[in-house]
């Protein structure tokens, strides 16, 4: 058996960052990803199957048979569901996991962010809490984020949302279709706007080159190889000190502890089916706020039998994700310029401060919507489904279409978890994991304030008209997944400490969106990573 | 890209001779044809024929049973097959199954079944060629998307 000084189970946003960092910093390291190391050559651009739209599956694992999950819907109807379900809540499980396929927006979360419960008070039957930590304590791993994987942005407009010691290294995306039609507007509504950061080189840098500027981003990898994801930056450095050892196909399912607590190590099964263990001095788990939450209750013994930094019944509570209100509108003019990834405005503005809801969150355009997606989810409801007429809005619309949309800090419900299912098994043989609960209402009453500012928006950018549908009450997860061991001072209502390490476990670590106490109003992946640069620190200087 | 008789031939194998001609028409009015190609001439069928023989397998019943009931529902109305009928009267033949007002015997839900062909038209129309529809690129040109990298 092969023992590391460290072993980080997820080759993620989270789980690379920790890695590519120890590696560096002298660790033995070895990296378990239940996905495969696969790149744009691998992926048939297929519209069908991809992270935007999964009808068939996806581009990426878990396979599509042998993994089930289980949900709960609001109804209380329980249905085994398959990867590309809505109510499976993926993420796409790669080397590099969602930074291979995603649309790379790259936002801090706000001060206010880190002290929701401060700021608004706890509503009835929600678990709103404050970070144990504060937006200046973050603040040089966002930027360190920002310079290791690599943010194009806005730095003049970033400077006037955030207090910010050092400008993005890269430049921002330039304004492209909808974008100058949104910015008059918001500046006549007196809303403040930048292009949103997005971690894509917008100039070739450390060897790699530029975006090109195609249609298929968000959801896909990218052909040129601009989208910085962990797979193509820290991961890359930490196998470059021959110190990091990365096993792709490999799947925890289990942590072996001493009944004190103490890590052992991992079993695994690996690409070839063999049961595996390896030994470390510290485990990291960073398998995304779902499955994160699964290995640790599923790590059970007679000494520690709900899992590991369970024992106040905490590991897979608070799920949170995001909703995503947005309106769609018809424009006078062409608004589509085919010029990829397509988002480039965004405001802040609404983000807090919003008289009688609790948060926000940012708005921005969409990316570029592909014809079945359009076809899908943005032809007006009164238009047939069919027909010439469908067909007719179809062609003299595709181009004239936008939408504006953005992600709602979710209220934390404690009812809204994973568990594991008693009944059903992955081909493993291990408990799958079931998702039950909603959000809590107040994000529904947030969302619903930030789909009228959408609204709003496209109506003051000259829209034709606007629809797009109130949001309803459901779990978010999705791949904003977050919440589900989270940090905090108290083990009895958190599951880590401020470092990412689990309570009441010398050395067992977590680096993934389980940590976050909150979810922001925006897309949460920096600080997913800002938080695994702060974890790693906490490692290295044990 | 398939020819259009080998997709008959396939869909022939796959649902019956009836059926294929019934489902070739039903993609000719789902996407009629204008000054762009209908359904079935920008590939819909070579893109059923591909996924019911992989990811849509267990439609292959439910089209089998649809189609036929969508017969038998033309013969009750009109005394003839569905592939027979005007485009006119075929709509709106559709527009009832549509909403699951139906007279014959349908096995199945027929709102549910007619979902379903809706949804997997537009995805053979609109969708990317590799999945076997979308001939040449057809239904991008008419909306202006371009792929440029």
């Amino acid at each position: 058996m092969s023992h590391y000084d460290v072993i980080v189970v997820g080759a993620g946003a989270g789980g690379g960052v920790a890695a590519g960092v120890l590696a560096e910093s002298g660790r033995s390291v070895l990296v378990l990803e239940r996905g495969v190391h696969q790149g744009y050559a691998d992926e048939r651009r297929d519209h069908l199957r991809n992270h935007r739209l999964a009808r068939y599956g996806h581009s990426t694992g878990p396979a599509l048979n042998g993994h089930p999950r289980v949900f709960v819907d609001p109804a209380g109807v329980v249905q085994s569901v398959r990867p590309f379900d809505p109510g499976y809540h993926n993420n796409a499980m790669a080397v590099g996991g969602g930074t291979l396929v995603y649309g790379a927006q790259a936002w801090r979360f706000l001060p206010q962010d880190f002290r929701m419960a401060q700021e608004y008070g706890v509503p009835a039957g929600s678990s709103l809490a404050d970070w144990p930590l504060t937006y200046d304590d973050l603040a040089p791993d966002y930027e360190r984020a920002e310079w290791d994987v690599g943010v194009a942005g806005d730095s003049v407009g970033a400077r006037r949302i955030w207090p910010r010691a050092r400008d993005y290294p890269l430049p921002p995306v330039p304004h492209c279709g909808i974008a100058p039609a949104l910015a008059h507007a918001a500046d006549a509504l007196g809303w403040p706007h930048l292009i949103p950061p997005l971690l894509i080189n917008t100039e070739p840098r450390h060897g790699r080159a530029a975006c090109t500027g195609c249609q298929h981003c968000v959801g896909f990898a990218c052909p040129v190889d601009a989208k910085n994801g962990t797979q193509n930056t820290v991961i890359p450095r930490g196998l470059a000190t021959g110190r990091l050892t990365l096993q792709p196909g490999a799947f925890v399912d289990q942590i072996d502890v001493t009944p004190a607590g103490h890590v052992r190590g991992v079993r695994y099964i690996d690409a070839s089916g063999q049961v595996r263990h390896a030994t470390a001095d510290v485990v990291v788990v960073s398998a995304g706020a779902i499955e994160t939450a699964r290995l640790l209750l599923h790590s059970r013994s007679a000494a520690h039998p709900a899992g590991l930094g369970n024992r106040h019944d905490q590991v897979g509570r608070h799920l949170q994700g995001h909703y995503y209100p947005r309106a769609i509108a018809l424009m006078p003019e062409p608004v589509y310029d085919g010029v990829g990834p397509g988002v480039s405005i965004a405001t802040t503005r609404f983000n807090h401060g919003n008289d009688g809801v609790i948060g926000g969150g940012m708005l921005a355009n969409d990316f570029i919507v592909l014809p079945v997606i359009f076809w899908r989810g943005l032809v007006p409801p009164e238009v047939p489904r069919w027909g010439a007429a469908n067909k007719e809005f179809m062609r003299r619309n595709y181009r004239h279409v936008a939408q504006v949309m953005g992600p709602v800090q979710d209220i934390p419900n404690p009812e809204a978890r994973v568990t594991l299912d008693p009944a059903v098994r992955d081909r493993h043989g291990m408990p799958v994991v079931r998702l039950s609960g909603t959000t809590h209402p107040e994000t529904v009453r947030t969302a619903e304030f930030m789909w009228r500012r959408a609204h709003e928006w496209l109506q003051a950018a000259g829209a034709v008209r606007t629809w797009g549908p109130p949001p309803g009450l459901t779990l978010s997860a999705g791949q904003h997944q977050a919440g589900t061991c989270r940090m905090g001072h108290d083990p009895r209502s958190s599951v880590t400490d401020a470092n990412g390490r689990v309570h009441g476990h010398d050395n067992l670590y977590i680096a993934d969106a389980s940590l976050h106490v909150t979810n922001g109003g925006f897309n949460p992946v920096l600080t997913v990573m800002a938080l695994a640069f702060r974890v790693a620190r906490a490692i290295a200087s044990r | 890209m398939v020819a259009h008789d080998e997709v008959t031939m396939r869909l022939t194998q796959v649902l019956g001779d009836a059926a294929a001609a019934t489902l070739r028409r039903v993609l000719e009015r789902l996407i009629p044809a204008d000054d762009w190609p209908d359904g079935w001439q920008a590939g819909c069928g070579a893109y059923l024929a591909q996924q019911l023989d992989g990811d849509l397998a267990d439609w292959v019943p439910r089209y089998r049973a649809g189609l036929a009931a969508l017969d038998a529902e033309a013969q009750l109305r009109h005394q003839r097959a569905f592939v027979d009928l005007a485009p006119d009267a075929a709509d709106a033949l559709l527009h009832d199954v549509e909403h699951g007002t139906v007279r014959a015997e349908w096995p199945i839900d027929a709102a549910a079944f007619f979902a379903g062909a809706v949804d997997h038209a537009a995805e053979g129309f609109y969708s990317d060629p590799a999945n076997g529809g979308n001939r040449g690129g057809i239904a991008w040109q008419m909306l202006g998307f371009v792929v440029t990298g």
